[in-house]
């Protein structure tokens, strides 16, 4: 009677194992544990057994009976599991996703957020100064002579109303230099390592240039601040900002209020600095720099003799428009506004 | 500015085997920028852009003198060869009297000569081609030439048609009348520097263009060879205003050499011998009322090494000063430098002398060094930028295009009175002369520029400008957008500007009917005016805040609420009330009606009815249902008193 047991238990465990669905396993759930079932039938063998025996069938059966049953209930749970990934949706893999909403930031944006991770990460910090400007702070502060071209009416653009006694004519910020003599006021004493990003005017639009546009200066003023730190920190945003294939270079050039001044050429993103129509000799103009003139730290309270500084202000666009991948060849498309253009970013 | 000089001339004046490469890339290295260097025939050509301060460099023996300097400087053998000039024999005759001021005119050198017209020999004509200017005839062309070598513009007259024993040199009046050699009329606007021959009639616009009635012709016998060194704003203002850009205007209107003028006259009778039979007929006349003095400056070489961040050796500078034409004297320490006369404009301070003796030694030759971090600051992670950012990310991933749209508008897209805006006076165009007050005129322009597009969302965020009395506006930055689709609901609107107060981190935001527009609503945070919601049509609505007042109550503060180990009932009331009555005072009188409503949020609005989520909750216990229903009745019974509402 033992042996039978244990032989139903091994083929019922074997056939539930073997079991490739729920309708199979339901039947020999009948099959074995039904009213009619293998199992229960051999179980009412237990009166033909005497009587000083039945204890130890007794035992036996129930533990067969167990094990039948938590095998099926494994099994079963098994089975659905599969069964869920075996009901398949019927899909075109190649067809569209359904798309969460998404938008565009401008070029401008991301150009802006990219300058100011780079700076931010070796220690500047960004401020944001007036658009409105007094000459002061756009010119006299800045080392400009009373008749210096850029503060003529063409170049600049000149606010309707009654000059400051002080600061001169109220003016549109030509650029965000200004923003050096401010941050030196507003910090009083160096260190100063500040990153100014706003918008600038000028009475200019061609293919390279609009009314508006936005500039990134940075200011650096301490006791022992060299060129070579100026070299060091533009060549530092090159990479940061153009990849590690473009190369930096300073060579003279000529503002009021940086001496010596530079101009800064980064490789050209399309021959990649052996010359090309698109470039001068291998080289793009990405903007000015120097070391911040004496004057201007003294407009701004700094003793010149005590500390140094360098400063630079490039373009938005301009550094945006070097990249060698965007390819945009005219400034005008960034303020055309059109949203066919703005949508493809 | 920019100068273009074929290789071949500026070798006359620097000796030296460096191949024509060598020298653009140093020179773009260490002085002007050679922007190009192109093949000519078995010549080449190079074009140089020269800095404003730099007007002596618009010359080839200028340009040759740094080129020297630079070669030597990098250990390439090279000699700098300068223009030899001798005083030519003159008689004692004076045919002119020439009269000036000196508040014009800084120097004016002049000679008659006898001269034969005609074609200029064929390498000065290729000379002058391959840098850019015609060649007409040798009497002109030996201008261009002088100008070109020695960078000093000059001019030459026909002498017999001037008609004049006296040449003045005076102001222009407002409302004279000229007429350019390219036989164009010009009125002018005063203050000009011209002159005038014995009938007072203009003969010429000075430094910047001679003019149809005096200027050489097929039958010229005589010249008046005339170098003009002029007040150099008077040359930029007469030339802008008139809109007349030549080479010589925008030479003048630097500061020129006064020494040069001389130099240019000599080179200048020099080539009339040479190439146009040339015999001088006149003494040779030179005003020059206002001399330079002698310049010098000192630097020491602490200073020198503390700027540029590495040791300089003084011998290399001092030899790099030299051959730049300065006078060096070392004292100790210290260097003295005079300033040769072609640099009095641009050398003023010890700066600019470490800067000649950095740029020589090569900026390319500096190691690139981050600057030391000498103070410990915090770093402000939540400052404005980084709400602004927030901001912008959130619309984007809201299906919003950012746009840029100018500051400036025109008079019909600028809101409110004109006399409070903010005007240019000098605007470029019509379309921008106003700075503008509010951002959505310009992005309904965006709307209208795109009508392609059927359905579109837009935003902005920048500056509005506010007059203030004797001060700068005041700048506000604003934040505004636009939904146009069809049939575009005010809540769609206002849930945005909701959860971007909540992800904020701003509690207090109140909306209430707009006194503005009329349509719409004005928003408030904690009782400060924050903007408009705008329905402009079923398909448009607008939306402008004070993202300052936006960012003042923006914060990153958060506070953990305990979690609620009982459960919560939730329960739907429909109620029937009239449809002036506001929701939000519907909630707030259910929420006042036990401290156990948890939430009241309103699910659903139909016709006369609207639906009320309702959330019970018991901190300490569960809630049983005769609870939850004593509520209800309270409930029902205080919206029935308070609002006439019925249960439907």
């Amino acid at each position: 009677m033992d042996e039978d047991l244990i032989g139903i238990k091994n083929s019922a465990i074997s056939l539930i194992l073997q079991a490739e669905d729920l309708k199979e396993l339901e039947e020999l759930k009948l099959q074995f544990l039904g009213r009619s079932g293998k199992l229960t039938l051999a179980l009412k063998e237990i009166t033909k057994i005497p009587v000083e025996k039945r204890k130890e069938f007794g035992i036996l059966a129930n533990e067969v009976k167990q094990t039948v049953e938590d095998t099926i209930k494994e099994k079963e749970i098994g089975l659905k599991k599969i069964s869920k990934t075996v009901i398949r949706q019927k899909i075109d893999v190649t067809n569209p996703g359904i798309k969460p909403l998404l938008g565009h930031l401008h070029l401008v944006t991301q150009a802006i957020e990219e300058i100011t991770t780079i700076f931010e990460s070796v220690g500047f910090e960004k401020v944001r100064y007036p658009e409105v400007e007094w000459d002061w702070y756009a010119f006299g502060a800045l080392n400009f002579p009373e008749n210096h071209p850029a503060r003529d009416d063409w170049e600049t653009f000149f606010i309707k109303t009654e000059p400051d006694p002080k600061r001169g004519p109220m003016l549109l910020a030509p650029h965000t230099s200004g923003g050096q003599i401010r941050e030196m006021e507003r910090k009083q004493k160096p260190p100063i390592r500040m990153l100014n990003i706003a918008k600038c005017y000028r009475r200019q639009s061609d293919i390279s240039h609009t009314p508006m546009f936005h500039q990134f200066e940075g200011l650096v003023v301490d006791k022992d601040i060299t060129i070579t730190n100026l070299k060091g920190t533009l060549d530092y945003f090159a990479k940061s900002f153009f990849g590690p294939q473009r190369k930096a270079r300073i060579r003279p050039y000529h503002f009021q209020f940086t001496e010596p001044s530079f101009e800064v050429d980064v490789t050209c993103g399309v021959c990649l600095g052996t010359g090309c129509k698109l470039c001068k000799a291998g080289w793009l103009e990405m903007g000015g720099a120097g070391m911040v003139h004496p004057n201007v730290l003294k407009a701004g309270g700094i003793d010149p003799d005590t500390h140094t500084g360098f400063a630079f202000g490039w373009g938005v666009e301009r550094v945006l428009m070097m990249r060698e991948d965007l390819k945009i060849d005219d400034i005008r498309l960034l303020y055309s506004n059109n949203l066919d253009f703005l949508q493809q970013f | 500015m920019n100068i273009k000089i074929l290789d071949s001339w500026l070798r006359e004046y620097v000796k030296t085997k460096a191949s024509s490469q060598k020298i653009g890339e140093l020179l773009s290295l260490s002085s002007v920028s050679v922007e190009r260097i192109e093949a000519h025939a078995t010549d080449f050509i190079y074009d140089i852009e020269v800095t404003t301060n730099r007007p002596d460099l618009m010359s080839i023996v200028g340009i040759a003198r740094e080129t020297a300097t630079i070669l030597k400087q990098n250990g390439i053998p090279a000699e700098f060869i300068p223009l030899k000039l001798t005083k030519p024999q003159t008689p004692k005759k004076e045919l002119i009297e020439i009269k000036s001021e000196p508040k014009l005119v800084n120097r004016l050198c002049a000679v008659v000569m006898e001269v034969e017209i005609k074609d200029s020999p064929r390498e000065i004509k290729d000379r002058l081609e391959a840098s850019g200017t015609r060649s007409l005839n040798n009497l002109i062309d030996v201008t261009n030439y002088v100008m070109k070598v020695t960078g000093h513009p000059t001019h030459v007259f026909d002498f017999d048609r001037l008609n004049a024993k006296t040449l003045t040199i005076r102001e222009a009046k407002k409302g004279e009348t000229i007429q350019t050699l390219d036989e164009k009329e010009y009125s002018l606007n005063g203050g000009e520097i011209v002159a005038v021959n014995d009938k007072n009639e203009i003969v010429d616009l000075l430094g910047i263009m001679g003019l149809s009635n005096s200027i050489v012709t097929e039958k010229t016998k005589r010249i008046l060879y005339f170098i003009n060194n002029n007040e150099p704003n008077r040359i930029r203002k007469a030339s802008m205003s008139l809109g007349i850009r030549t080479e010589a205007a925008v030479i003048n209107e630097k500061n020129l050499d006064r020494e040069l003028s001389y130099d240019a006259l000599l080179y200048g009778i020099q080539l009339y011998k040479e190439i146009a039979n040339g015999e001088i007929v006149s003494d040779i006349i030179d005003i020059y009322p206002n001399k330079i003095g002698k310049k010098t400056v000192q630097v020491t070489f602490k200073k020198v090494d503390k700027v540029i961040g590495v040791k300089i050796d003084p011998q290399k500078a001092e030899r790099a000063l030299l051959d730049l034409g300065f006078m060096t004297k070392i004292i100790g320490d210290k260097l003295e430098v005079e300033v040769p006369s072609f640099r009095i404009g641009d050398v003023e301070i010890e700066e600019d002398i470490i800067e000649e003796i950095a740029r020589i030694y090569g900026y390319h030759n500096l190691p690139s060094v981050l600057p030391a971090q000498t103070q410990i600051t915090a770093h402000k992670f939540a400052n404005d930028y980084y709400w602004e950012k927030r901001v912008k990310q959130a619309m984007k991933y809201w299906e919003f295009t950012e746009t840029y749209t100018y500051s400036m508008v025109s008079e019909g897209m600028f809101e409110g009175p004109l006399e409070e805006a903010v005007e240019i006076k000098n605007p470029l165009n019509e379309d921008f002369v106003y700075l503008r007050k509010t951002i959505v005129p310009s992005l309904l322009k965006v709307i209208t520029d795109n009508k392609s597009q059927e359905e579109i969302k837009i935003f902005e965020i920048a500056n509005v400008y506010n007059k203030r009395p004797r001060d700068l506006p005041e700048e506000i930055l604003t934040f505004a957008g636009v939904i146009k689709r069809n049939k575009v609901s005010f809540y769609e609107v206002k849930g945005i500007i909701e959860q971007l107060g909540s992800d904020l981190g701003i509690k207090n935001l109140t909306f209430k009917e707009s006194q503005k527009t009329g349509n719409g609503a004005s928003l408030y945070l904690e009782q400060e005016y924050l903007g408009e919601i705008e329905i402009l049509d079923t398909n448009l609505i607008d939306f402008e805040l004070n993202f300052t007042v936006l960012l003042k109550h923006a914060t990153l503060k958060q506070e953990y609420k305990p979690l609620s180990k009982f459960p919560s009932v939730v329960e739907d009331l429909s109620i029937v009330v009239a449809d002036d009555v506001k929701t939000e005072d519907l909630i707030l009188n259910i929420k006042s009606q036990s401290d156990l409503i948890s939430r009241v949020s309103l699910k659903d609005s139909y016709k006369d009815s609207r639906t009320f989520h309702i959330e019970y909750q018991d901190p300490e216990k569960n809630l049983t249902n005769e609870e939850v229903s004593k509520i209800r009745e309270k409930i029902i019974s205080s919206l029935k008193t308070a609002f006439h509402a019925s249960v439907r």
